[in-house]
């Protein structure tokens, strides 16, 4: 019996320490190769504006922060005559629509006409579904989504513009960061999360044909989408689930991420509700895993680094429960000294992970001209762990709801922490 | 990966990235390898004598492998364990395990050759990438090769050669410049390597670190590849603080440091050991000074890499001061030589010690030359090189020939004689003529002999051990020649003996013993003393 757990130890610190080396790879990946890191910038040189661009911005129970979302949207450095904004909601959310139809009215005072409100009363209530309505408005070459506490950056479109015609790439995915590191004490963690995900990791799936593309900042050709049928509405993260039916189909994916364009967002306001969009989240690749999406890619690789993705919350689910044992362990079991040093590993990596985690603090704050200091490293030395045990309880929780058929959309509420001032609206027709 | 492709954006190229090709000179190393192959192999297995410190790290491979211990008695961390575990696992993929090439030492000089070559290539391309000169890389590894006090000591199974091995690819990591956060991972890794094969690596921090900081500071990655440096560097160290904590072996028991290990109350500490190991001084018993050293043994061995060295670390650290693309692997280069040199004339030494001295004089003097040729054309600069080492290979007394005493030229020691094979006749006499069962006092150079034979002569141990590690001393001799049967002297062990104040072995030998066997040949004189009346 001793034997056989002294095996399991070893296999679990073997296993975990592979899994960990690869997601710490990727956390570095364009760091790591200066290629992916040149072809993950901004071009230099803009394309003359040739394509249209419908954006598509969902919106539910968002009065606080609509309006400021479309005066952005709208402010797009791009010729209004080729962008089309469609604000999508559900017919019972009478707040956001009421706000939004105030805002495209004031557009529409200073003679931009390109704004519409999309409005639908049929099922079901979700992001999916709003999607789809609002594709069939939209009248463009390309479509764009934009979530509704989004800061656009004016320039997205021309570099969109560029990308699409200089390398033949149907769907390009700009970078999303959240900003608020500094507000509680899981933002830094969450803020570093999005700066490795977009600013990283991504390129490494855009480069092997394996993407779960974000849910916002995503451009599409509007024939691509049509040919997929538009967005699953039965799925919780819609974007993980096109993303990989893209992939399947061959196409190549561009994944762009300049401190500079990034679309601003905040973390959750409360752990609740951080725990909620987590838990989504999880649940959603869980499903995507479960529909089989994965299988459908070309080739091994990119099957395997879909599966790997996407089962990867059923791993977090597990070591909430594994991490703790680990500890306890450490402290009451007397194992031989080769399988106590080979349980060292997964701790080398954690401490790596953190290491990365600091330098990235740094890389993040650094490129967006904050300021962090050695007590936010603190901070994170103190809630590293209980960081942890958060997203392992969320990962949790989305296989506990996935279990029970609890497939209902918790959503998220949005505060504009990271808003900076909304433009002034002038007649730019 | 070409360099100019890392250059970001924006950002100047540097001089360096515009002239250095990223090929290697295939033939130029090719010859090199040869000459080092030749150099290092010609006549290794006879010549030089077999070391007590090889036969140590082999008995401690052979313990790994054997008992899965990391020594077969009691490790009290003199050494951090990499470099004998490496020989663990290279005689591990070995069909012949420890007599693949006839004994165990052989075994181990092997896997030396194959570390020098290695050593020879990344020397060759870090000049090379450095300087951005061939005939200064050349000369570097042709010094690395032919020099006689190199060709002495990195044939022997050495803790040092392995040292360098880390530390010369993790320099090399670094001159490849591409870039690369795993790059500089993989080099801080080497140098972590380095530390947990020979701590004596410490010396040669500041140069690296120099090195490191200077060569990424440009890039845009520099904050990952800084801290991973750091991190791969440390990863190592923590896992030997880690496997001496898991073992209750890292602090003294009670915390009660003795500034003499042998005297340590309760169980052995890696902290202790460091502790003892730094309080040591050439006044103690357990080494010789540099001077002394330098005097009796390393100048008569070879002066040329000696004195040339010393000189081309002195140019190196001066003359580069002004050229923007060597100044910072000059300096580092320069760096590392004298930190190793401090410790050096700091510390209690064997005659060894001065191994790791070799590459770093020959990676100085490929850096100097370099420099002193960076406005000649490569066969200019060739011809210098063959000017500089035509008469050190012809002169008599040089790098390969000297007069023996009929005043006839002949090659030189290393080439030709062949001195272990009066330790395989040792061990020969005492297998035909001394029972498996019988309790032996030898040197470490034969244990693997006696041990990895079957039957084993369990009751054979080292000179050392029998005087201070307890299990021996108080449980197999109880430091009394009644209790042993032979004591197997090795070259110059009674000045160990001595040394050491291991005087109740001396006294056996002088007041019991009878010599039943002996051989000399010039001043290596060895003999098997028989103790009292064992039948």
């Amino acid at each position: 019996m001793e034997q056989l757990v002294l095996a399991v130890l070893t296999l679990i610190s073997l296993v975990l320490t592979v899994q960990a080396a690869h997601a710490l790879y990727l956390m570095i990946y364009t760091w790591d190769q200066p290629e992916a890191d040149a072809k993950a910038r901004v071009p230099d040189q803009r394309a003359t504006p040739e394509l249209s661009f419908t954006a598509i911005l969902p919106a539910r129970h968002e009065e606080e922060v609509i309006q400021a979302t479309i005066a952005r949207a709208a402010s797009a450095d791009y010729p209004p005559h080729l962008v089309q904004i469609l604000v999508v909601c559900s017919a019972d959310d009478v707040g956001t629509i009421e706000q939004a139809r105030a805002q495209v009215s004031a557009l529409r005072a200073v003679g931009r006409s390109n704004v519409d409100v999309v409005v639908f009363d049929d099922g079901p209530i979700n992001k999916p579904h709003g999607l789809n309505t609002a594709l069939r408005h939209a009248t463009s070459d390309v479509v764009s989504i934009f979530d509704a506490e989004d800061e656009v950056q004016p320039e997205l479109f021309d570099i969109v513009n560029t990308i699409m015609l200089s390398d033949d790439v149907s769907v390009v995915q700009a970078g999303v960061q959240l900003m608020n590191f500094d507000s509680n004490w899981y933002s830094t963690f969450n803020v570093l999360e999005y700066f490795f995900w977009f600013r990283s990791r991504l390129h490494y799936h855009a480069k092997n044909g394996a993407i779960t593309l974000g849910g916002n900042t995503v451009f599409f050709k509007k024939d691509l989408i049509e040919r997929l049928g538009g967005w699953d509405e039965t799925n919780l993260t819609e974007d993980a689930d096109i993303g990989l039916r893209v992939s399947s189909m061959g196409e190549k994916v561009r994944v762009v991420y300049d401190d500079r364009y990034v679309t601003k967002e905040e973390t959750p306001p409360t752990l609740q509700s951080f725990i909620k969009q987590r838990t989504r989240w999880c649940q959603g690749f869980m499903q995507t895993l479960g529909k089989g999406t994965w299988k459908l890619m070309p080739n091994r690789r990119q099957r395997f680094l879909a599966w790997y993705t996407l089962a990867f919350p059923h791993v977090q689910a597990m070591l909430g429960f594994y991490l703790p044992v680990a500890m306890l362990s450490a402290f009451v079991l007397s194992v031989p000294v080769p399988v106590a040093m080979l349980s060292w590993l997964p701790v080398l990596l954690l401490g790596a992970h953190f290491v990365m985690s600091v330098v990235g603090l740094y890389e993040f704050t650094g490129a967006h001209g904050l300021k962090a200091g050695p007590g936010t490293v603190v901070k994170m030395a103190l809630t590293w762990f209980p960081y942890q045990m958060v997203l392992s309880y969320a990962a949790g929780r989305a296989l506990y709801r996935q279990l029970k058929g609890a497939t209902n959309w918790e959503k998220t509420a949005h505060v504009g922490a990271h808003r900076t001032e909304a433009p002034e609206l002038t007649n730019v027709g | 990966m070409s360099a100019d492709v890392l250059t970001r954006p924006g950002k100047k190229p540097s001089p360096r990235s515009v002239k250095v090709s990223p090929k290697a000179p295939k033939l130029l190393i090719a010859v090199s390898l040869l000459i080092g192959l030749v150099s290092h192999g010609w006549n290794m297995f006879r010549y030089p004598l077999y070391l007590t410190d090889e036969g140590i790290y082999m008995e401690q491979a052979w313990s790994v492998l054997k008992e899965a211990k990391l020594s077969p008695y009691t490790y009290f961390y003199d050494h951090a364990p990499m470099g004998w575990l490496a020989l663990a696992g290279w005689v591990g993929i070995l069909p012949g395990g420890f007599q693949a090439f006839g004994n165990a030492i052989n075994t181990g000089r092997a896997l030396m050759l194959i570390v020098h070559l290695a050593s020879v290539f990344l020397m060759f391309e870090t000049v090379r990438r450095f300087t951005a000169s061939k005939p200064a890389a050349f000369l570097a590894v042709f010094v690395f090769n032919l020099s006689p006090l190199g060709v002495y000591y990195q044939r022997q199974v050495l803790l040092d050669n392995l040292m360098m091995f880390w530390i010369l690819l993790g320099l090399y990591m670094l001159a490849r410049r591409d870039g690369r956060i795993v790059t500089a991972m993989g080099a801080g890794a080497c140098f972590g390597l380095a530390l947990v094969t020979k701590e004596n690596a410490l010396f040669l921090l500041p140069g690296c670190a120099y090195l490191l900081h200077k060569t990424i500071r440009e890039q845009s990655n520099r904050r990952f590849g800084l801290s991973f440096w750091w991190f791969a560097l440390l990863a190592p160290v923590t896992a030997y603080l880690l496997f001496a904590q898991i073992k209750n072996e890292l602090f003294p028991e009670g915390l009660h440091f003795s500034p003499d290990n042998n005297q340590l109350k309760g169980h052995v500490s890696l902290l202790n050991t460091i502790w003892w190991q730094l309080h040591r001084n050439s006044n103690s018993s357990t080494g010789l000074s540099f001077t002394y050293l330098l005097q009796q043994s390393w100048l008569f061995k070879d002066r040329y890499i000696l004195i040339g060295g010393v000189a081309a670390t002195v140019l190196t650290l001066i003359s580069g001061r002004r050229n923007k693309r060597l100044r910072t692997p000059m300096l580092a280069c320069a760096l590392m030589a004298l930190g190793y040199a401090f410790y050096l004339s700091r510390s209690a030494l064997l005659d060894f010690y001065i191994a790791p001295m070799v590459p770093l004089f020959a990676l100085n003097l490929g850096m100097f030359f370099g420099w002193l040729t960076r406005r000649t054309n490569q066969g200019g600069a060739a011809v210098l090189v063959a000017c500089l080492l035509v008469p050190v290979l012809v002169m008599p007394g040089g790098f390969l020939v000297k007069y023996n005493a009929r005043g006839q030229l002949e090659f030189s020691d290393a080439y030709r004689l062949p001195l272990t094979q009066l330790q395989e006749q040792q061990v020969a006499w005492i297998k035909a003529n001394i029972p498996t069962n019988a309790r032996l006092i030898i040197d470490d150079d034969i244990w693997v002999a006696l041990h990895d034979s079957n039957p084993p002569y369990k009751n054979a141990h080292p000179h050392y051990k029998a005087t201070s590690d307890p299990d021996v001393r108080d449980k197999v001799f109880h430091s009394s020649w009644e209790n042993v049967d032979y004591v197997v002297m090795s070259n110059k062990m009674r000045d160990a003996l001595q040394r050491g104040g291991e005087t109740w072995i001396i006294e056996a030998i002088d007041q019991h013993g009878q010599t039943v066997w002996q051989a000399t040949r010039g001043d290596v004189s060895l003999s098997i003393v028989k103790i009292g009346n064992t039948s």
